[in-house]
């Protein structure tokens, strides 16, 4: 099915063909159309691709990855025990989306974000949406991410997903899907800025050129969006501002880095757990003057691991007592706790008719079509076909648990058909979605690899949504996995503005 | 200010001083080791004992002495993981506290250490042994004197800086004091006393100062009382002595917690006492005890500013 792209620009000197080679999968290409043209919103790109030798590529990509790693820009890895550092890998070719195609995107996410927020909302109170029968009381009560203690709790604004990253692949057709909606203090963010801020020093030219949406301005708008979670009462600051921090699992977290650059860049402490302390349901941090009281918990560890009371009793990370200063409204957790219920995977399958229901507008975004193992007939289907479908374990995330049909074994098929038959509730199937490809530097020249994209959404008094947003790619060929932890790469993302 | 971050950033400050002084006396016992000119070996191996003392290597058992001596007493005091004061060490210790205050460094300080850090982890030990020690060091020195600028430069002078200074100065005072303590008083010859002055990064300095006298006592006094070589014991307790009130916001002379106390107890005796007292009590001797109080600082920083539950 590949197709060699004929390519008219200018033959280079003795110079390694780049683009002249690069050769389409079968998918949606984001860079050329079926015909091999590069589409209008490229052509500045392929241009700039043509008269650079292909040595001079390496050197810069080389300068960048020196940079990455110098900063610091990297991942622990877990399997090894020396806790070996590894920048994640960056590919050089941006990709870009068009400003009319963005604010689709952007209107999409914002839309799917308001109706997932009112169904926390309405699931943790009313319960309407259970009442009406529009979605099943058990998928909701048998989740594992469901919190019986946030029943009836009361969170400023009814503000239940501060920070929140969607996941949008493509169809063969071009058309976008959501794959999935992360809402638990999603990462990717410090590769968005960090890449960003890389490239813009290996290809100033194209910049220029292009000028893409900047996107530093995102911790400012996070911080913004963090000040406005809270209410009026909880400014202990003393400037009319509440005091924020950002609540890490410490350095040996894979996100780490970007716990220190989002915290440096919107100027709040970094705590650990220690550094915290619940005195009479108040929440404060240790300092060198004594304790000082905070209002805004910006947290990024799992809501099993907040509090040993009332979650995990062996979590070290969480403070003893900050569920009680919760309840009782003296701090403001980000995400608010619970959040994990909306983006249970069972529950994805019913977020078209959560906007239908919460918002009375039709969905923006499709979903992909999913098959619910618990209905026997698409229970049937599933086992009949998997084969052909990819399975996930609801509990998991990352790419872990998953079965990709077509790369499966008979062992593996049949391991999963066991599970599925038994615990029908944690498995959802999904047809495979080739998702598109984009021209990535793959050893000595440019080939299509698969993207993903995942915009990522604030919420603090409206429904925010930054122009930055995370490429991921998957960097072996023909490969449909794009998440870091699977030897996923990232890319940088440009939105620009329309022509005209 | 997070009383976590403040010894992060407190113990990164003294890990890295440390680094820079031991490559700079692990580089001034290699040259003396291998050039002919030393009294002989056994004077060498002795030095040796004592330099790898400083890193925590209990000198006799673990350090036989032998054929290539040198070679073999610069890789230990560099190179070895198992010692928590070696210069490899040193740097670990530094860049892990770095990682866990990223926050409320400057890109560039943070740049600095984890520079370091990434240049000692690419080294191989036996390729440098090869090579000569000499330019590694170096550049573990110069990187160490580099980052005391780059904070300098690059963050605000504010409860951060105060605690890297207290870090800085605290390991200088503690360094001087120590390598004083690594002198033979059986032997007050010119070469003994240039041996520690250039491990107290002292010589040109001195040189200039008294115009190349050769009284050991002119070198002891220069290296404890000087008021202005910044790294003179009195030079370093005073620097000390203003960290802790700029961060308590107090008056200097007056003290508002135990670290204020025996602190300006030390800056009181080093600005009153006589050469004649502390050549009376042996250099070695004097030098002792002043370790012992300031390690005592130490102790007193760490209860008033680092406690688990502070004092609300």
């Amino acid at each position: 099915m590949a197709r060699k792209i004929a390519d008219d620009g200018p033959k280079g000197r003795t110079m390694q063909p780049l683009l002249e080679l690069y050769e389409q999968d079968a998918c949606y290409d984001e860079y050329a159309t079926e015909n091999g043209v590069p589409r209008p919103h490229y052509a500045g790109l392929a241009a700039t691709l043509r008269a650079i030798e292909w040595s001079d590529l390496r050197a810069r990509e080389q300068t960048v990855n020196a940079v990455l790693l110098q900063r610091g820009v990297t991942f622990t890895v877990y399997a090894d025990s020396r806790g070996t550092e590894r920048i994640m890998p960056f590919d050089l070719i941006p990709r870009i989306i068009p400003g009319s195609e963005w604010s689709r995107l952007s209107r999409g996410v914002a839309q799917r974000v308001r109706a997932l927020n009112a169904f926390l909302a309405d699931v943790y109170h009313e319960q309407r949406i259970l009442r009406e029968g529009v979605i099943p009381w058990d998928l909701v009560y048998s989740s594992k991410f469901f919190c019986r203690e946030m029943i009836g709790l009361r969170v400023h604004r009814n503000v239940y997903i501060h920070v929140s990253g969607i996941d949008l692949i493509r169809g063969s057709d071009g058309t976008y899907y959501v794959l999935e909606d992360n809402l638990r203090s999603p990462s990717g963010i410090s590769y968005v800025l960090e890449n960003r801020d890389v490239l813009k020093r290996s290809f100033p030219k194209l910049f220029e050129n292009y000028q893409p949406l900047p996107v530093d301005d995102y911790p400012l708008r996070l911080r913004a969006a963090l000040r406005d979670s809270a209410p009026q009462g909880l400014r202990s600051s003393g400037r009319d501002e509440p005091t924020i921090v950002l609540l890490t699992p410490g350095i040996y977290n894979a996100a780490y880095f970007e716990h220190t650059l989002l915290a440096r860049r919107m100027g709040v402490e970094l705590v650990e757990g220690n550094d915290l302390i619940v005195h009479d349901n108040v929440v404060f941090m240790k300092t060198t003057r004594g304790l000082q009281r905070v209002d805004v918990i910006y947290r990024r560890i799992d809501d099993d691991f907040l509090d040993p009371l009332y979650f995990r009793p062996d979590s070290s990370v969480g403070i003893a007592g900050l569920m009680n200063a919760y309840r009782a409204g003296n701090v403001v957790i980000a995400n608010a706790v619970g959040t994990g219920v909306a983006d249970d995977k069972a529950v994805y399958p019913h977020v078209p008719a959560m906007i239908r229901f919460y918002l009375d507008e039709e969905p923006i975004l499709e979903n992909v079509p999913t098959f619910d193992c618990t209905n026997e007939r698409e229970r049937e289907h599933v086992l009949a076909h998997l084969g052909q479908l990819v399975v996930k374990n609801t509990n998991q995330s990352g790419g872990y648990g998953m079965l990709m049909g077509p790369a499966s074994t008979a062992e593996e098929r049949e391991h999963f058909r066991e599970a599925i038959c038994a615990h029908p509730r944690d498995f959802i199937a999904q047809p495979v979605i080739q998702l598109s490809s984009h021209p990535t530097i793959a050893g000595e020249r440019l080939a299509p690899r698969r993207v993903d994209l995942r915009p990522f959404v604030l919420y603090g008094r409206e429904v925010d949504v930054p122009p930055a947003a995370l490429t991921r790619v998957a960097l072996s060929e023909g490969s449909l996995v794009v998440n870091s932890s699977q030897g996923g790469g990232s890319k940088d993302t440009w939105i620009i503005e329309d022509e005209g | 200010m997070l009383s976590r971050v403040a010894e992060s950033l407190y113990w990164m400050s003294r890990n890295l001083q440390r680094a820079e002084s031991l490559a700079r006396i692990v580089d001034v016992a290699f040259n003396r080791t291998v050039d002919r000119n030393v009294a002989g070996r056994q004077q060498a191996t002795a030095m040796w004992r004592s330099v790898l003392g400083l890193v925590g290597v209990p000198g006799d058992d673990a350090y036989p002495g032998g054929s290539r001596f040198a070679t073999d007493a610069f890789a230990l005091a560099t190179f070895s993981r198992e010692h928590h004061s070696s210069i490899v060490s040193c740097i670990h210790i530094a860049r892990q506290n770095a990682a866990s205050v990223r926050a409320e460094l400057s890109s560039e300080a943070w740049e600095a250490v984890n520079a370091l850090y990434l240049f000692i982890e690419k080294q191989s030990p036996r390729a440098v042994v090869r090579a000569g020690p000499s330019s590694l060091l170096r550049e573990i020195r110069d990187a160490g004197v580099a980052f005391g600028g780059i904070v300098d430069a690059t963050i605000t002078h504010g409860e951060e800086w105060n605690f890297l200074q207290l870090g800085r100065y605290l390991e200088r005072a503690a360094m001087t004091s120590a390598i004083l303590q690594t002198h033979d008083e059986a032997d007050d010859s010119v070469p003994e006393w240039q041996r520690i002055l250039e491990m107290c990064c002292a010589s040109e300095p001195f040189a200039r100062t008294l115009r190349h006298s050769n009284d050991p006592h002119d070198a002891l006094a220069f290296l404890l009382l000087h008021r202005t070589f910044p790294r003179s014991v009195r030079y370093c307790t005073v620097e000390v002595d203003q960290a802790l009130h700029r961060l308590s916001e107090t008056q200097p002379g007056t003290f508002s917690n135990e670290a204020e106390l025996v602190t300006g107890r030390l800056a009181a005796m080093l600005d009153f006492v006589r050469l004649a007292e502390i050549v009376d009590d042996g250099a070695v001797g004097f030098s002792r005890r002043l370790a012992g109080r300031l390690a005592e600082i130490g102790t007193s920083v760490e209860a008033t500013y680092f406690p688990l539950v502070p004092a609300a």
